[in-house]
């Protein structure tokens, strides 16, 4: 209670110091009167009697004075005094200021940006109610190697129906590819997500617009319908809210929109432009099919109060139930769950947290270096120091003061970094590989902000602490003695300096260690042979409504029309087709059995594309054995396949598989297919070049149809040739709309746009952590040769030469670096370990990264320890000695 | 920068600011007299010393104060013990009581 009146009056004071001293004012004035009538009524003379008033008073200002500083605003005025002085220093000596603001700016903007993309995608919680309740639910098979995999849709069912810890459990994908969207204008090329009919319900979310979907339309119900994303609604629709009910034709058939999405929301990600209910037959359910392909990501959300681990325990009483009923499909089918927002950040984490170490490093740097501008500026002031300190200021006021200064300048470092951070943040989001971080918008809540402000106040006390405790342990008499110049205090701000010079260069090596690592490995994967020739290859997909295309043969003879028109288009040298481009997605996987295996063995996990028979000479990826599919492999011929090296060197070791015969079933018996396997080619990376190829098989369109990639080989610019395409494809059918055109080229860039992104961000946070740390080894040695201008007279006086005293100071230079490598190095060995899993074909020790950066920087160093060297070296002994 | 004023002499004026108020609200020049007046002169220190001890009181919670005015139709500020005030005046007292003690005996030894 009493506190708290203190606290109020304190308050009080602060908020309006001048009425507390008018109230003082009074008081003291009434305590005047009351003496002065006293001795009036004593005898005296007023004028007298006033005097003796004041007198017996003792001295209006000490009271005051006294008053003020029992009362409160003390140490706010203190600071707001300070920062005032901090302020009109700094305009005295703009340079100082400026440099140090900007490497505050630089620090403090880097870790605005990486923190915010780190609070969107891994601090903010899932934008859908009791979010902490939504868990993926995956599958996983150690006989074919998968871990939290997509699911079969009949297993969803059951888990949905049987686990009773999850209050609703649904499925979606988003991998079907796009679709063609025909309403009266041209047509588009839409992104849909297909799911069951509870997947907004189970998210939690409701449509802006009309409804979302009914848990029955999971099943047929004789109407297509669709819901629209925000984005489509307003760019195709013009945001009409007369859209719903309205009929579209999507990839020829009639669909009706019930709904429209409310504009924040983006699941599964921001490219999902309208979502489908899948509308399955209710046969399908007994069918083997629903059991045997994976193909469903599943999202559970559990009941209330169900934990994790109750939920899982029930979820595997019901996998090992499905195992043992469907042995022909289950066997060895496991699943399980992960907190849905932990199984969404997935592999983003890592990169980011990476990331956010990294600026973590840079702005130690610059705090490093600005500690260097203020030590510097605080020995400049050394004196006034001293003689405070000897006319009785307190050490702590000292220390105060010295602090605010640091505060003042991180302050407006923070805020300089702030307004580069925003920008930074935009930058980091529009170069972004496609998708890597999930959110559309970062924002810059709450927790930016306060991150911002506590990496700020963090940074002025580091490096506001070396000047703040040097200048009040400083004895005020050796200061005065010995005139401020020289002598002890010198050496001692020059040790203070020297630490932040090895620190800096430490931190500064991990930092460029991370990112050569980094480099080293992006080099690596670009090194990594494809399998074929991406120069000079366009590639354009034609997704066919199949609405329209409704028969194998259709689909067939309009790709058989595409490729004779587009080989027919100027500078074209072949056109082939496949079904999945390399280096993007791979097609289906199967079990497969060759032909003289024992009953019961089979392999698992091979892959299966389409291709066309020029597919092979238009990628340039060269045939090993045998031949590839040609225009005589019909659907009515016998059925063949090529495979591609990895298979043959797996399964055929020393042998010639050309005329072996494969099956894609697990047991074969008289219904099985076999293929002949009539060439062997090189691998192509299906897709990624970090992964080894998987084996793989090559079927002829012909023989199992599908939809195509056409490939385009020019001997001039692959992109040229976009036009020509597009008017082929118009000409062949108007309805026909272009997914996607792009050079092969570009298809390999985009599956190295993650890495190169990393690379370059990294690359960019050493650039600047090195500049720093090289412009503080040089700060220190410039200040250190200017300081010891007078020894190096004296010694150049005496006889040395001007290449000793040079050497005595790179010397000087190069023992502090050394220093901070061996530190760094240290270091970086225990940092760069936790980025294994970033690495490809590079140790996280590997010797040549730990041999040429060190290399590097000791030489950036030593040009910066050169410059200053050379100074003293010029030191003339007469000024120099003269300079007292 | 103030004479140094001991931590003695400041809570010596406390207390007897204290004191003096046990018996009723007084103004600040009130308080200074009584002082004056029943140390029979001995106790006639610095005025304005007071008033920053007032602050100080009060800022512990141990006083209140209100304008009010007085006999004579002027406003001044009254102070007052609060609660707090009035238990903080014994352990006050006593702590005095025993400073005083060890001063006698140490006057006494030597």
């Amino acid at each position: 209670m009493s506190t708290l009146k203190g606290v109020a009056a304190r308050l009080r004071a602060m908020v309006s110091p001048r009425s507390t001293e008018n109230a003082l004012n009074e008081e003291i004035q009434f305590h005047l009167d009351q003496e002065t009538e006293k001795n009036i009524r004593l005898g005296m003379s007023p004028d007298a009697a006033r005097r003796e008033a004041l007198v017996q008073f003792g001295g209006l200002t000490q009271a005051r004075e006294a008053h003020h500083e029992v009362y409160a605003a003390r140490p706010v005025e203190d600071f707001l005094s300070d920062a005032r002085y901090t302020l009109r220093t700094m305009r005295r000596t703009p340079t100082l200021a400026a440099a140090a603001i900007l490497t505050l700016a630089l620090g403090v903007g880097a870790n605005t940006a990486i923190f915010s993309a780190v609070n969107a995608v891994i601090l903010q919680p899932l934008p859908f109610p009791s979010p902490d309740r939504l868990y993926m639910v995956w599958e996983e098979n150690s006989e074919k190697g998968w871990y939290k995999q997509v699911a079969a849709p009949a297993n969803m069912l059951d888990w949905k129906e049987q686990v009773d810890a999850f209050a609703d459990v649904m499925g979606y994908t988003d991998t079907f590819g796009a679709a063609t969207l025909t309403d009266g204008g041209e047509p588009t090329i839409v992104k849909p997500t297909h799911s069951t009919g509870n997947f907004f319900s189970v998210l939690g979310v409701r449509a802006a617009l009309g409804r979302t979907f009914t848990d029955a339309e999971t099943w047929q119900t004789g109407q297509n319908v669709a819901v629209l994303s925000h984005r489509l609604w307003r760019d195709r629709f013009g945001s009409d809210p007369k859209v719903i009910g309205r009929t579209i034709q999507l990839d020829g058939n009639p669909v009706q929109i019930v709904g429209v999405m409310p504009a924040g929301f983006a699941f599964p990600s921001d490219a999902t432009d309208l979502w489908q209910p899948w509308g399955w037959n209710p046969q399908s359910r007994q069918q083997t099919y629903f059991r045997r392909a994976h193909w469903l990501s599943v999202i559970a959300r559990v009941k209330p109060g169900v934990s994790q681990e109750a939920a899982n325990t029930q979820l595997q009483s019901v996998v090992a139930r499905l195992q043992r009923d469907f042995p022909a499909t289950n066997t060895r089918m496991g699943a399980g769950i992960t907190p849905l927002h932990e199984f969404l950040v997935g592999d983003t984490r890592l990169p980011l947290l990476v990331l956010l170490g990294s600026v973590g490093l840079l702005l130690l740097i610059a705090c490093a270096n600005v500690g260097n501008l203020m030590l510097v500026k605080a020995s400049g002031r050394e004196r006034e120091a001293a003689l405070r300190l000897a006319l009785g200021a307190g050490r702590t006021r000292l220390i105060r003061q010295a602090l605010t200064e640091s505060l003042v300048t991180s302050l407006l470092g923070g805020l300089a970094g702030l307004t580069l951070g925003w920008w930074g943040t935009r930058a980091l989001q529009a170069v972004q590989p496609a998708g890597m971080l999930r959110v559309s918008e970062f924002q810059f809540d709450w927790v930016v902000l306060a991150y911002v402000l506590a990496i700020t106040t963090v940074s002025g006390l580091l490096f506001g602490l070396a000047p703040a405790l040097w200048s009040s342990r400083r004895l005020p008499l050796d200061a005065l003695k010995n005139g401020g110049r020289g002598g002890s205090e010198s050496r001692r701000i020059r040790r203070w300096g020297e630490r932040l010079v090895i620190g800096e260069i430490a931190l500064a090596l991990m930092l460029s260690i991370g990112a050569g690592l980094l480099v080293r490995s992006l080099l690596r994967l670009q090194q990594v042979d494809p399998g074929f020739d991406p120069t000079g290859v366009l590639t354009v997909r034609v997704p066919l409504p199949n609405g329209r295309y409704e028969t194998d043969g259709k689909v067939l003879s309009f790709y058989a029309r595409l490729d004779e028109r587009l080989r027919g288009i100027a500078g074209v040298q072949s056109v082939g087709g496949v079904s999945q481009l390399s280096l993007e997605t791979s097609g289906y996987t199967s079990d497969f059995t060759l032909e003289g295996w024992p009953s019961g063995t089979y392999g698992s996990e091979v892959a299966h594309r389409r291709v066309t028979p020029e597919y092979f000479r238009t990628m340039r990826t060269p045939v090993l054995a045998g031949r590839v599919i040609t225009a005589d492999d019909r659907a009515d011929s016998p059925q063949v396949v090529v495979i591609n090296e990895a298979f043959a060197r797996k399964h055929f070791p020393g042998q010639d598989p050309v005329g072996k015969r494969v099956a894609f079933d697990r047991v074969p018996d008289s219904t099985t297919t076999w293929n002949t396997i009539v060439g062997v080619v090189k691998s192509q990376h299906q897709t990624k070049l970090s992964l080894e190829p998987q084996i793989e098989v090559f079927e002829p369109v012909t023989q199992s149809p599908s939809g195509l990639y056409m490939v385009l080989r020019t001997a001039g610019d692959p992109a040229s040739l976009g036009p020509a395409v597009r008017r082929v494809v118009g000409e062949l059918d108007p309805a026909l709309a272009i997914e996607s055109m792009r050079t092969m080229e570009e298809v390999r860039a985009r599956s190295l746009a993650r890495e190169r992104f990393l690379t370059t961000l990294l690359l960019v946070f050493a650039g600047v952590g090195l500049a720093l740390a090289v412009v503080g080894v040089y700060g220190v040695m410039a200040h250190m040769a200017r300081r010891r201008v007078r020894e190096m007279g004296i010694r150049l006086a005496l006889g040395a030469q001007a290449n000793d005293v040079r050497w005595l100071v790179v010397r000087n230079g190069v023992r502090l670096v050394v220093i901070g490598l061996v530190i760094g190095t240290a270091g970086a060995l225990v940092a760069t370990r936790t980025m294994q899993a970033m690495l490809f074909g590079v140790a996280p020790k590997d010797p040549l990264t730990f041999v040429a950066v060190p290399v590097v920087l000791i030489l950036t160093a030593l040009v910066a320890t050169w410059v200053p060297a050379t100074y003293a070296s010029r030191a003339d002994p007469a000024t120099a000695l003269r300079a007292e | 920068m103030q004479p140094p004023s001991s931590d003695v002499l400041r809570g010596t004026l406390d207390l007897l600011i204290l004191k003096t108020l046990t018996l009723e609200p007084m103004h600040g020049w009130g308080i200074g007299q009584r002082i004056q007046q029943v140390s029979r002169g001995v106790l006639d220190a610095n005025q304005g010393s007071l008033y920053p001890a007032f602050q100080r009181l009060e800022q512990k919670g141990w006083i209140d104060s209100e304008w009010r005015t007085t006999e004579n139709n002027r406003r001044a500020k009254y102070y007052r013990l609060t609660a707090a005030g009035r238990r903080a005046v014994g352990a006050e007292a006593a702590s005095w009581r025993r400073y005083v003690e060890a001063v006698e005996l140490i006057l006494q030894i030597t």
